[in-house]
């Protein structure tokens, strides 16, 4: 199997027994907190409350850690641009570039922004299975079901692709080393040769996934399965004490770290 | 081609909670034109071992040899021998892609760069081969096939690469019995004209038996057992340490082995065991008169 980073991991810890709506909600404000504190006691203390959510969740750090090289460009990026182009104390001049003393520091508080966004993300993937972020995410998104948005359908939907993208990785892996030993070169050579390349893996990869969808249809109708309103679930949602003190103490720690 | 395996580890997903070691150590040698069968339940790591063989996956501790060059190795030299090693992957229906019979198994030969004609004389050879006209099935699509004719179709898209190191992973899984027979007969007929080293990956004893000299045995990624197919194949432990049922011809020998018939598990397949139960049954026969018929019935 392959092992996407920040990929959900079966454990028992106190942040993976809690409620997804409790948890994405708490997530999403310590994404949003990043941006909106100003003194610097601040975000070492956000620093720390994501580390101790982290210990909580029993998360292996180098896994988590390696997550953040996903952004690693785009982190380079932001930091060049504020870098070069934020005015203040001159810090070093080389011909016609000035740095600044300020671009140092907006550069690196962008990058720390993007580094916390990231980790909470994987937190959140890491301790939540996809089957309870999309019931969290129907939850949250169950107003829109008033105004004709099929939720629950999309939940369904979202759930299977879920499912099925290590599945999918595993046989391209394959695909591509069965054609190998057929003599392609598979991802070599020039752009249009190396795309041309992509089609003995591709064609086959899709008629795999189509035949599996289809399969999986005649499976789940014949288990009776239909889009209603009506369908119940074997494993309900439950916010418990435990989720309320988490959203309590997530939100004081936003008022706190804002004011 | 010499095939050389030492020392071989492979861990999938290494440093990760889901790593998995598919092979333990496994050392083992193939001489040039041998006939071997991997044999091991499910999951034991055959078809890693034989990726590993014909240089699709790095190993993570040891190396596989091919006439002496490191089969993973990214030089030229390593990529020729590579070459010469044909693999038809478990299922291999599922990596067709092109849309007429003809160009499939033309996919291989072109990549070798053959020129038009040598491609059409070899896709022509390698679908008689298998068993399919190749004017009836030339043009058709492959994806309206059945699945025993797209197998084929699959294997000879192998064949026509004119491996001299031929390795199929489940050739006959989910084929029906005669088609089996018929694929089996082919392949063996094959070897015989080519001369190539043959290793056949299967969960049927009887039909590695018959196309095979040589067993290695597979279990949880190591090498249980390795010796010829006769003298394995009639020792009723492998059966069982496989999770199968002995068939009756080798439960028969053990349980004459048991009266104490001094019959050699090498009397395999069923038609040699029966000629030696009745050499061994005339033998007693005239020694000892009825007694010793009735001496067997009575300690049943
Ligand atoms: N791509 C992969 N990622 C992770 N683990 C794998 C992968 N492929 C195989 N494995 C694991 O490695 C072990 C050996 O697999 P392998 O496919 O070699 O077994 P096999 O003997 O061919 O089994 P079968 O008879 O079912 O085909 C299995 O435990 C399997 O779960
Ligand atoms: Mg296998």
């Amino acid at each position: 199997m392959l092992l996407l980073p920040g990929m959900y991991m079966a454990a028992d810890s106190p942040i993976h027994r809690l409620d997804p709506r409790a948890k994405m909600g708490a997530a999403l404000v310590l994404m949003v907190l990043p941006f909106s504190v100003q003194r610097p006691l601040a975000y070492l203390v956000l620093i720390g409350v994501v580390a101790a959510v982290a210990w909580l969740a029993r998360a292996p750090l180098k896994p988590l850690l390696r997550t953040l090289r996903t952004v690693f460009w785009l982190a380079v990026i932001m930091f060049v641009f504020y870098f070069f182009t934020t005015p203040g104390r001159p810090l070093l001049t080389l011909g016609e570039i000035t740095v600044t003393w300020e671009g140092l520091i907006a550069g690196g508080l962008q990058v720390y922004r993007l580094c916390l966004v990231v980790i909470v993300a994987a937190l959140l993937t890491y301790t939540t299975s996809p089957l309870q972020m999309t019931h969290g995410l129907e939850a949250l998104l169950c107003p829109l079901a008033r105004l004709g948005v099929p939720v629950r359908e999309l939940g369904m939907v979202m759930t299977i692709a879920l499912r099925f993208v290590p599945t999918f990785f595993d046989e391209m892996e394959t695909l591509a080393r069965a054609q190998r030993a057929r003599g392609a070169e598979i991802g070599s050579g020039p752009p249009w040769r190396r795309l041309r390349s992509l089609v003995p893996v591709m064609v086959p990869l899709f008629v795999l996934a189509f035949r599996r969808a289809e399969d999986l249809a005649v499976a789940m109708e014949a288990r009776g399965f239909r889009c209603s309103p009506h369908r119940t679930r074997l494993y309900c949602l439950s916010f418990t004490r435990w989720d309320g003190l988490a959203v309590l103490l997530v939100l004081g720690l936003a008022i706190l770290v804002t004011r | 081609m010499h095939i050389r395996v030492e020392c071989l580890t492979h861990i999938y997903a290494p440093g990760t909670p889901a790593e998995r070691f598919a092979l333990r150590e496994i050392s083992l040698e193939i001489e040039p034109g041998e006939r071997v069968g991997i044999l091991g339940p499910t999951g034991s790591g055959k078809s890693t071992l034989v990726q590993h063989i014909a240089g699709l996956l790095k190993p993570t501790v040891g190396q596989v040899l091919l006439d002496g060059v490191p089969a993973h190795a990214p030089t030229a030299e390593a990529r020729a021998r590579r070459r010469r090693v044909g693999l038809a992957f478990q299922y291999p229906e599922q990596q067709i892609f092109e849309t007429t019979v003809f160009r499939e198994v033309a996919f291989g030969p072109r990549n070798l760069g053959l020129n038009g004609e040598e491609v059409t004389r070899r896709v022509r050879w390698a679908l008689e081969t298998v068993g399919l006209d190749p004017e009836a099935f030339g043009a058709r699509t492959p994806f309206a096939l059945s699945g025993g004719e797209m197998r084929r179709v699959a294997l000879a898209s192998v064949l026509a690469l004119l491996p001299r190191v031929l390795i199929l992973d489940e050739p006959t899984a989910g084929l029906d019995p005669r088609g089996r027979e018929d694929l089996l007969a082919r392949l063996d007929a094959w070897q015989r004209e080519t001369g190539a080293t043959l290793v056949v990956v299967s969960h049927h004893l009887d039909e590695v038996a018959r196309l095979v000299e040589r067993v290695v045995v597979l279990q949880e990624g190591r090498v249980v057992a390795d010796g010829p197919a006769r003298a394995l194949l009639g020792d009723g432990n492998l059966w069982r340490s496989l999770g199968l049922a002995p068939p009756p011809e080798v439960a028969l020998l053990e349980a004459l082995q048991q009266l104490g018939w001094p019959i050699p598990p090498e009397c395999w397949p069923r038609e040699e065991l029966a000629r030696e139960i009745l050499r061994q049954w005339q033998k007693r026969h005239s020694q000892q008169g009825a007694r010793s018929t009735q001496h067997a019935a009575r300690s049943r």
